[in-house]
């Protein structure tokens, strides 16, 4: 079994799977129809304001595995079908953008400066085109990057971290979380610090269930999916009702104006466009491989790179950034999508979810079972089949597939979606509500679960209300249990050494960057 | 009618009456909830799993498997204590649930007799395994590294194992760094990883010690391991305790009598057909079905449950 192998079995693992449909005489694998319909669906999602892929997934998650079940074979299309959703939904977010001034996914604002000016000049169908070749050239090229770099990341890791630096690894990662997300350090704590308690009711090696207070729901801890869907979904949907309610009267005027007749995009303008998707792609993916910064933060920059290298080259006459430049929107494009594939580099060579799409491919992973994102994952092994490894070569080419979507259909689809943006939130948002608590109730068969979910709601409210970002909440909660078994282990292999975690020069390098990381969030804090 | 027709059309009468009874004694009044106390993917998940597709094939009943984890099986027993005894909520656990983890959490209230055995599925061939890396050969070469100095991490993946591994050290005048890991998986991957000296591995060792990667040193049992018969066995190191233990499948107590047997009956033919998907996981990752069923059973997790005092008692001098 050597390298080559393992890629080819993962293709068609992909390819081979159970028959979905046979189109004149070609079996078309339910992975493959999987991808599919969760790539249709992420477009649509992407161009409804309001609603993003994370939501999107979110609600599925628990349809599928009821569907799926929990066998291995669920793995492939499950996880197809949401990576579908994720590729989807980064090309559908430019399309309210560009059309009717509002972004449908928070990292396409940037996106409204240039696009909606270009649409307001009767250029609505280029931007749209602008914006789907920035972002899956953007996109490919993090996917590219991804699997290149997640398994020398993963061996590198397994071979050379020993139990306390892993430990150490897991707080950097959950300090560099807390003080990157949202503005403030001590938010970003706060929610990190809720999650950890979160995470440690009910678990533990003891056999009493600790923080239970002596109730039967609470013995077993929070379901995973109860908290994480509460905390992000319904949150969200409890705090996007109340803006609705306060600022119902104001309504968004559309403006689809293509009154020039040649919309098309020219390889001679593609090749004036590549130099800015170029850069933002590189800053996406630089970005999206560290965990929890995300796609907004990427717009930006690469908007603002765009921006200065547009000022030295631009000619006096011409319009700026900001009037209605096709450069503009694809500097943004081209950075939100390559967070994505970049993103998932924490998440397969160190099982550390980034941003909140990772945070449900994990919450996947771990409801079916038979695949833990991990640096277990990449090993090579020679004399039997390591599955888990084919699972994650499968993983690449269900991206790649749903790219190849991307490519060819995802321009066409993206330009019928503008319909989206006419779903009025009061119909939607309760829609959504009532389907993440049918889909907890599916998952979890237990009223409890939903009043979890409820409760885990009105904490993400709560947060949001206060400015404080819920992604550092869950990714703690993710990895809480990860991080007490590992101290734990940590503390034991070394005779119960008290000073693990500044024992050998790397967990001291690690230890170092958590406390740089903490003092240079503190600093940007006053000096703002 | 002749009389000697009427007596065979009765007697007929009667044996489609009883093979049909035979074949149904009990029928589940719905679908059947399988708590599993064993993370998903793992061996142990698969075997209840197969077994539960298995069943649904040959009987036509529906099973919903769940996971049930946490607290060495405390959390599924928890649950299933609660559940209704008429045969539609079942768990599968290991007998050291019912023995050591139940005499070890007082706290938890719950003994043996609040559960009905239905049947065991198979034993472990519980082993202590290196990575063949280590350049160990045998236990003895372990203890010679370990009074040499070199510190040992011993993985294991529960709290009675922890115990087993303290008195193993001490039986043989060393310390161990014992790390408490998450399932057999979690022991092979630290193994392989070099996060682990040695550990206990209960089967899953097994394509491992065929390939040459992993050596067993020891057998945790009271008997020798089918695989490396020549690895000393736990009591000719000192050490008085085994790990011999089953997995099993059980239920709440006051569960029906009639359905206890028709689902123990089935699941044995099951996993003892080596053809079938169960049975085939047996003997690779198992070694084979161990069944024990009805009374000897109950009576089996009652004296586990009484002499896990006894290992208590002994690990914490």
């Amino acid at each position: 079994m050597g390298t080559l192998d393992y890629i080819w079995l993962g293709i068609l693992a992909v390819f081979q799977g159970p028959e979905f449909v046979s189109l004149a005489g070609i079996s078309i694998s339910v992975t493959l129809a999987m991808i599919f319909f969760g790539f249709l669906l992420g477009v649509a999602v992407g161009a409804t304001p309001g609603l993003a892929g994370p939501i999107a997934m979110a609600i599925s998650l628990p349809i599928l595995i009821s569907i799926f079940g929990f066998t291995p074979d669920a793995l492939l299309p499950v996880l197809g079908f949401l990576i579908g959703i994720m590729k989807g939904a980064t090309i559908g977010g430019a399309v309210p953008a560009i059309l009717f001034n509002t972004p449908g996914t928070p990292d396409a604002f940037m996106t409204t400066l240039d696009g909606h000016p270009m649409a307001r000049r009767g250029l609505g169908g280029k931007a749209l085109r602008v914006a789907h070749f920035s972002s899956v050239t953007g996109d490919t090229f993090s996917d590219i990057v991804l699997i290149i770099c997640a398994p020398f990341l993963a061996l590198l890791v397994e071979g050379y971290l020993d139990l306390p630096e892993k430990a150490a690894l897991l707080i950097l990662s959950m300090s560099f979380i807390a003080a990157a997300v949202g503005g403030s350090l001590a938010k970003g704590l706060i929610s990190t610090g809720l999650g950890l308690l979160a995470a440690y009711v009910g678990t533990g090696q003891d056999f009493y269930p600790r923080l239970s207070i002596g109730n039967e729901a609470l013995s077993e801890g929070f379901p995973l999916a109860s908290t994480v869907l509460g905390v992000l979904i319904v949150g969200a949907v409890l705090h996007e009702l109340a803006l609705y309610w306060r600022r119902r009267d104001d309504g968004t005027a559309g403006t689809v104006m293509e009154t020039e007749a040649n919309q098309r995009l020219s390889l001679r303008e593609i090749g004036r466009l590549m130099p800015y998707i170029g850069r933002s792609a590189v800053v996406g993916t630089m970005i999206g491989a560290l965990p929890g910064i995300g796609s907004t933060l990427a717009a930006t920059i690469g908007y603002t790179v765009g921006k200065r290298r547009y000022q030295k080259v631009r000619k006096d006459d011409a319009l700026d950034f900001g009037e209605g430049v096709p450069e503009g929107v694809a500097a943004t494009e081209a950075a939100n999508s390559s967070v994505s594939g970049a993103n998932l580099i924490p998440v397969l060579s160190l099982g550390i979810p980034g941003n909140a799409a990772a945070v449900f491919l994990i919450l996947a992973a771990e409801s079916i079972g038979g695949f833990t994102p991990g640096p277990s994952v990449f090993k090579f092994t020679t004399d039997q089949v390591n599955p888990e490894l084919v699972i994650a070569f499968g993983l690449f080419t269900c991206m790649f597939l749903a790219n190849l979507m991307n490519w060819t259909i995802g321009g066409v689809f993206m330009r019928a979606m503008a319909v989206m943006t006419r779903i009025p939130k009061q119909v939607l948002l309760p829609v959504v509500l009532l389907l993440t608590l049918t889909a907890i109730y599916v998952q979890e068969t237990a009223m409890a679960a939903v009043w979890f979910t409820l409760g885990f709601g009105v904490l993400g409210y709560l947060m949001r209300v206060l400015a404080i970002s819920p992604l550092p909440f869950v990714i703690a909660f993710i990895l809480g249990g990860r991080l007490e078994d590992t101290s734990r282990q940590a503390f034991a292999a070394t005779g119960g050494d008290p000073w693990f975690l500044v024992s050998s020069p790397v967990s001291i390098a690690f230890m170092a960057l958590t406390a740089i990381v903490v003092v240079a969030a503190i600093r940007r804090g006053r000096t703002d | 009618m002749p009389s000697i027709w009427k007596t065979l059309i009765a007697g007929a009468a009667m044996l489609a009456t009883a093979t049909g009874a035979m074949a149904a004694d009990w029928t589940p009044p719905g679908p059947i909830k399988l708590l599993i106390a064993f993370r998903a993917g793992g061996g142990a998940d698969t075997q209840a799993r197969l077994i539960a597709e298995t069943l649904e094939d040959k009987l036509g009943w529906k099973f919903i498997p769940e996971q049930a984890t946490g607290k060495g099986g405390l959390t599924m027993a928890a649950a299933l204590k609660k559940a209704p005894a008429d045969g539609t909520v079942v768990g599968m656990a290991v007998t050291e649930t019912f023995g050591y983890n139940m005499a070890a959490a007082p706290n938890a209230g719950m003994k043996p007799s609040d559960f009905a055995g239905i049947t065991t599925t198979a034993g472990f061939q519980m082993g202590v395994v290196s990575a063949s890396s280590k350049g160990w050969k045998s236990i003895d070469d372990m203890i010679a590294a370990a009074k040499g100095g070199e510190p040992i991490r011993f993985g294991v993946m529960s709290p009675r194992l922890a115990d087993i591994a303290y008195l193993l050290g001490k039986a043989q005048g060393v310390d161990f760094n014992i790390v408490s890991v998450q399932g057999g998986r979690a022991v092979l991957d630290g193994v392989n990883a070099g996060d682990l000296d040695v550990g206990f591995m209960a089967g899953i060792q097994r394509a491992g010690v065929a390939a040459g990667d992993l050596v067993n040193l020891a057998s945790a049992l009271s008997v020798p391991l089918e695989q490396t018969p020549d690895a000393p066995t736990l009591a000719t190191l000192g050490v008085e305790f085994d790990s011999d233990g089953q997995f099993l499948f059980v239920g709440p107590a006051g569960m029906p009598q009639d359905a206890i047997d028709t689902m123990a009956k089935a699941i044995a033919e099951t996993i003892s057909d080596a053809e079938s998907k169960p049975g085939g996981l047996i003997k690779k990752a198992f070694g084979g079905p161990v069944i024990i069923q009805g009374a000897e059973l109950d009576a089996q997790l009652e004296a586990g449950f009484q002499s896990s005092e006894a290992l208590l008692k002994a690990a914490s001098e």
